[in-house]
C-alpha cells in the first residue's frame, strides 16, 4: 500500500468528504448496582470528525470501555443522543467495529475464519467473501497464519487477528478499547506503528481508549482526556502533528508532560482542567 | 535433546507397563507358593487356559457382544437423553426449577438401588438392563452440558452481536463449539459408568453378557473363567476410554493441550 499518497488523502480540509462523523451530546449512562444508582457517565458531549483518530485517556473506572459500549450499542440503556452521521445509533451495526483488549478471537476457529467470521451478515459470494478475509489478513501482516488455531499465535499475532477481524467489515467507526494494554512494550510499540499505518490506508474513523499516554498521543489527531466520579471529558488536547508520525517529536513531550500532570492531580472539580491546554469545548 | 525427549518416552512407557507387570508378578509368585487353595487363587497359566478355551468356543465372543450391545443402546439413551435435558435445563429457567429437586435428589440414589424396582417394572429382560445403563450414563453428561452451557462466557455472545449473527450460526458456530468440551469430558464420564454398571447388572441379574459369564463361572467354581472375565472388563472399559479420549482429541483439534492428555 502506497501509505504516502493515502496520507495525502486524510488532510484534515477534506473531512466533508468522508462519513463516520459520531455525534455524543449530553450523553449520561448510570448503573442500577446493589439497589444503589451509580452514575458512570454524565454530561458527555463529543464530536469526532469523519476519519479523524481519537485517543482517549483517563483514570481507570471512569467511564471509558462503558463509552464505548454505547457507541457499539452493546448496552442500549442510556440518556442522551448518540448519532454516527446523523442519523442516531439503534442497536449493534456492521457501521461500528469494536476491538476489545481480550482479542476475544473464537479458539475453536482458524484465523481465516474467525476475520470471515464478521462478514456472517454480509451478502456476498463466496469468492468475494475469502478475497476480502485474505486482503484483511495480509492489511495486519498476518499472511500465512491463515490456517492457525488463536491458540498458536502470539498476543501480539492475535490483537492484530482481532483487528483484522473488526476492519473486514470496513466499518465506518472503529472503537477500540486498550487493545494493546495486556502487551509487553515492544510489541506494543510495535503494533502502534502498524495501526498508524492501517488507519492511513483505511478509511474508518477510529476511536482508541488507552492508558498509555505516549500511545494516545503517537496516534491521535485529538486526545480526549477524561476524569471520573463521574465519568466525563475533562478536555480535548489538538496533537497538530501530521501522520505518519515520529516519536521523537518535541510537541508530542510536551503534551505528554501536561497530559500526565493532569490525570496524576487529584480529582478536580467538575470541568475544570487542572493544566490549561489547548481547550477546545466538545461540540 | 531429541534423544533425551525419546528416552522421557521409552521410559515413561516402562513406567506405564511397571504396575500391571508387578501384579502378574506378584500373581505367579503367591500362586506357585500356593499361598492359597489353587482353586482359588487360580495361576496365570490356567487363566490364560480358560482364555484360549473361551475364545475357541466362541463363548467369550458372543458374552462380549452381548455386553457390548447392550452398552451401545444404553450409553446412547442415557447420553443422549442427558444431553437434552441439560440443554433444556440451562436455557430455559423455568424447565430447571420444574426439574431441579428431583434430579438431584436421583443423582444422589446408586443406580444399584434401583435394581429391585426396576425388575419389577420390567422384567430380567433387556429393557431392564438398558434403563439402568442409561441411568447411570445420563446423569454425568446431564450436568456437565449444564454446566458447559452456562458456563459460556458472555464475551462470545457480545462478539456474535457485534457481527449481528443470526440465530441458527449462533448456536452452530458459538454455542455448540464453546460447550463442546465440557460435554465431552460428561460424555466421557457417562461411558465409564455405563461400563461398570452394566457389568454389575450382568452380575445379578442376567443370561448372558460378560458379567454374566463370571457369574456363571463362580457358581461353577470356575475361578480361572472368573479371572478371565476381570481382565477382560478392565481391557474393555481401558480400551473404551482410551477410544474415546483419542475423538475427544480430534474433536478439539483447536486446543493448546489436547483433551485428557492428563488421563
Ligand atoms: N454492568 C455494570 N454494572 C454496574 N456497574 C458497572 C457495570 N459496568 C461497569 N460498571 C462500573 O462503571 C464504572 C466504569 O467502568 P468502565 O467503563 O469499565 O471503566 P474504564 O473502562 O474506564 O476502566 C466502574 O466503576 C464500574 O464498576
Ligand atoms: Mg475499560
Amino acid at each position: 500500500m502506497n501509505i504516502d499518497s493515502r496520507a495525502a488523502v486524510r488532510t484534515p480540509e477534506q473531512p466533508a468528504l468522508r462519513s463516520g462523523a459520531l455525534q455524543l451530546k449530553e450523553v449520561r449512562k448510570r448503573f442500577l448496582f446493589d439497589q444503589r444508582e451509580l452514575t458512570v457517565l454524565t454530561g458527555l458531549n463529543l464530536d469526532v470528525r469523519p476519519g479523524e483518530f481519537l485517543s482517549i485517556v483517563g483514570p481507570s473506572g471512569c467511564g471509558k470501555s462503558t463509552l464505548l459500549r454505547l457507541i457499539a450499542s452493546l448496552d442500549d440503556d442510556y440518556e442522551g443522543h448518540i448519532a454516527l452521521d446523523g442519523r442516531r445509533v439503534a442497536g449493534t451495526s456492521l457501521e461500528r467495529g469494536l476491538v476489545f483488549q481480550d482479542h476475544r478471537l473464537f479458539p475453536w476457529m482458524t484465523l481465516e475464519q474467525n476475520v470471515a467470521f464478521a462478514l456472517i451478515r454480509r451478502d456476498m459470494s463466496a469468492a468475494a467473501r475469502d478475497r476480502l478475509v485474505r486482503e484483511h489478513i495480509a492489511l495486519v501482516g498476518l499472511s500465512g497464519f491463515e490456517q492457525a488455531y488463536p491458540h498458536q499465535l502470539s498476543g501480539g499475532m492475535s490483537q492484530r487477528a482481532a483487528i483484522a477481524r473488526a476492519l473486514v467489515n470496513e466499518p465506518k467507526v472503529l472503537l477500540l478499547d486498550e487493545p494493546f494494554g495486556a502487551l509487553d512494550a515492544l510489541t506494543r510499540v510495535h503494533l502502534q506503528t502498524e495501526l498508524q499505518r492501517i488507519w492511513m490506508s483505511q478509511g474508518s474513523t477510529m476511536i482508541m481508549i488507552t492508558h498509555d499516554v505516549d500511545e494516545a498521543l503517537y496516534l491521535g489527531d485529538r486526545v480526549a482526556v477524561m476524569q471520573a466520579h463521574p465519568g466525563r471529558i475533562a478536555h480535548i488536547v489538538d496533537v497538530d502533528l501530521p501522520h505518519p508520525r515520529d516519536r521523537a517529536a518535541p510537541l508530542l513531550h510536551r503534551l505528554k508532560d501536561d497530559i500526565l500532570a493532569e490525570l496524576t492531580a487529584t480529582d478536580a472539580p467538575r470541568g475544570e482542567a487542572v493544566v490549561p491546554l489547548t481547550r477546545r469545548r466538545p461540540g | 535433546m531429541s534423544a533425551a525427549r525419546i528416552e522421557e518416552a521409552t521410559l515413561r512407557r516402562i513406567v506405564m507397563v511397571a504396575s500391571p507387570l508387578a501384579v502378574l508378578l506378584a500373581w505367579q509368585v503367591l500362586s506357585a507358593a500356593r499361598v492359597f487353595p489353587p482353586e482359588v487363587l487360580v495361576s496365570p497359566q490356567a487363566v490364560l487356559a480358560a482364555f484360549g478355551q473361551l475364545t475357541a468356543s466362541g463363548e467369550l465372543a458372543r458374552h462380549l457382544g452381548e455386553s457390548l450391545q447392550r452398552l451401545l443402546w444404553g450409553f446412547s439413551i442415557g447420553s443422549g437423553a442427558g444431553l437434552l435435558f441439560g440443554l433444556a435445563a440451562a436455557l430455559s429457567p423455568t424447565f430447571a426449577r420444574l426439574f431441579d429437586p428431583l434430579f438431584q435428589a436421583l443423582r444422589q440414589v446408586p443406580v444399584l438401588a434401583f435394581i429391585p424396582l426396576l425388575i419389577l417394572l420390567f422384567g430380567i429382560d433387556e429393557v431392564f438392563k438398558i434403563v439402568i445403563i442409561a441411568k447411570a450414563a445420563f446423569f454425568p453428561t446431564a450436568l456437565s452440558t449444564l454446566d458447559g452451557v452456562r458456563g459460556v462466557p458472555r464475551a462470545w455472545f457480545e462478539v456474535a452481536r457485534i457481527y449481528r449473527t443470526p440465530l441458527p450460526s449462533l448456536v452452530w458456530r458459538v454455542l455448540i463449539p464453546a460447550t463442546v468440551p465440557s460435554v465431552l469430558s460428561g460424555v466421557r464420564l457417562s461411558l465409564t459408568r455405563a461400563w461398570l454398571v452394566l457389568v454389575a447388572a450382568e452380575l445379578i441379574v442376567a443370561d448372558s453378557g460378560i458379567g454374566q459369564m463370571m457369574e456363571m463361572g463362580r457358581q461353577m467354581f470356575r475361578l480361572d473363567v472368573v479371572m478371565v472375565g476381570v481382565v477382560v472388563c478392565g481391557v474393555i472399559g481401558f480400551a473404551l476410554d482410551r477410544g474415546f479420549v483419542l475423538l475427544q482429541a480430534r474433536l478439539l483439534r483447536w486446543r493448546a493441550q489436547p483433551a485428557g492428555a492428563e488421563a
